[in-house]
């Protein structure tokens, strides 16, 4: 009785989680899109942050990281290296949330606007956002990923784990 | 009996304890998810083994996207200096402005000074308008140059500017050259405001050699002219489709 209750409920978890699963590909795919599909732009944006100095490294985040976006959403979509794409998502979520807050409090300080007003283009693939919004966003995609690193979302996947 | 299984979903399932043939099947279901009670030696930890498969994943992924990359029809290339007048948006301008001197000044007064610095000249909307009704315009003898990318281009642009999008350079550089050498004056503009296309446009024209001293960079770019109610052209070069914006 017992374990069947337990087993129910992780079958009724891991339905949810295979539909995070592909919210978060399908997520991942379409701003990958949008912003491979106009690199140029996407640079301009990368630029504004102030990460590198340098070309090579400022033209491959803005080169690369698009189609990184792509590749990531595609096996989640597909369920392939399921846990380890969601360790790459986390990684590439958590410095992303922390530079666009970064920029968040810095167009706050000149514009002096409350910071939920704050609305800038942080080359999410999305346009011009609210940070408060962005930034819930992504803690709720972080939240899927880490969901995923739970060892949830198994269901339907090509091949779940590479070994 | 205490034994080892690695599944082969690797994830967390690896480990179950095995307490006699017949509760091996109940055991499985109950710890399905719960830590291994032995780390046995030649296992990997449920955690190297999504490490492993996330450098796995990324090696992939970055190959994937170099490929991508560079068979995109809009790739970037890697090694190119995309921005001339500099990466930095935030280094203050050297040499006359600098300091808190530099937080003092409008955006234009500073974008003023950024040229300067670069050695390049500025005209305001009314110069770009007299220039742009100069006879001169009509032989060749002066030239806009538009810098902003080809679907705003197609969308309007100054009656007869010569498009010319920085990113891409060497696919304009053939309709560009001969208008900018048979110039005396050219005009270069992109979307005002913190835009700085125009300005990289410039330099990578003053680069291939067209000279410092016939490039001026519009600074109010397509809004301001617009703006100021001139004449549009939209589609592509002299396809004669004409608008006048209200002013």
């Amino acid at each position: 009785m017992n374990i069947g209750s337990t087993s129910r409920k992780r079958i009724v978890a891991d339905t949810f989680a295979v539909l995070a699963r592909w919210l978060l590909g399908a997520v991942f795919v379409y701003l990958g899109l949008s912003k491979a599909l106009h690199p140029a732009e996407f640079l301009k944006l990368v630029r504004q942050y102030d990460l590198v100095q340098n070309s090579l490294p400022l033209n491959s985040i803005a080169a690369f990281l698009p189609w990184f976006e792509v590749f990531c959403g595609l096996l989640l979509l597909a369920g392939i290296a399921v846990r380890g794409t969601a360790v790459l998502l986390i990684t590439m979520l958590v410095p992303f949330t922390v530079v666009v807050f970064r920029r968040a409090l810095a167009i706050q300080a000149i514009q002096h606007i409350p910071f939920c007003a704050v609305k800038f283009d942080c080359g999410c693939g999305t346009g011009e956002v609210f940070i408060c919004r962005k930034l819930l966003e992504n803690f709720l995609l972080m939240a899927f990923a880490c969901w995923l690193l739970a060892g949830y979302g198994r269901k339907w996947c090509i091949r779940y784990a590479l070994r | 009996m205490v034994g080892c299984f690695c599944g082969p979903d690797g994830a967390g399932r690896q480990k179950v304890i095995v307490r006699g043939a017949g509760m091996a099947h109940a055991d499985r279901r109950i710890h399905v998810n719960q830590p291994p009670e032995i780390a046995t030696p030649g296992c990997r930890t449920p955690f190297g083994r999504v490490f492993l498969e996330a450098l796995l994943v990324a090696a992939a992924g970055m190959l994937f996207a170099y490929a991508a990359n560079r068979l995109s029809p809009r790739g970037l290339t890697l090694t190119r200096n995309y921005f001339p007048a500099g990466i930095s948006r935030s280094a203050p301008v050297a040499g006359t402005v600098t300091g808190t001197n530099a937080l003092m000044l409008s955006p234009v007064q500073l974008l003023a000074a950024r040229l300067q610095e670069q050695g390049l000249q500025s005209v305001d909307g009314r110069r770009a308008a007299e220039l742009f009704h100069d006879p001169r315009y009509r032989t060749g003898g002066i030239a806009f140059i538009d810098a902003r990318d080809e679907q705003r281009y197609r969308e309007g642009h100054i009656p007869g500017a010569c498009e010319f999008d920085p990113y891409y350079p060497e696919k304009y550089f053939s309709t560009a050259l001969p208008v900018c050498q048979a110039a005396e004056q050219i005009v270069v503009y992109c979307n005002g405001g913190d835009c700085d296309d125009s300005e990289n446009a410039a330099l990578m024209l003053r680069d291939v050699g067209i000279e410092n001293r016939k490039l001026f960079i519009y600074t109010g770019g397509m809004p301001e002219w617009i703006t100021n109610g001139l004449p549009v052209e939209v589609g592509p070069r002299n396809s004669a489709n004409l608008h006048r914006t209200n002013k």
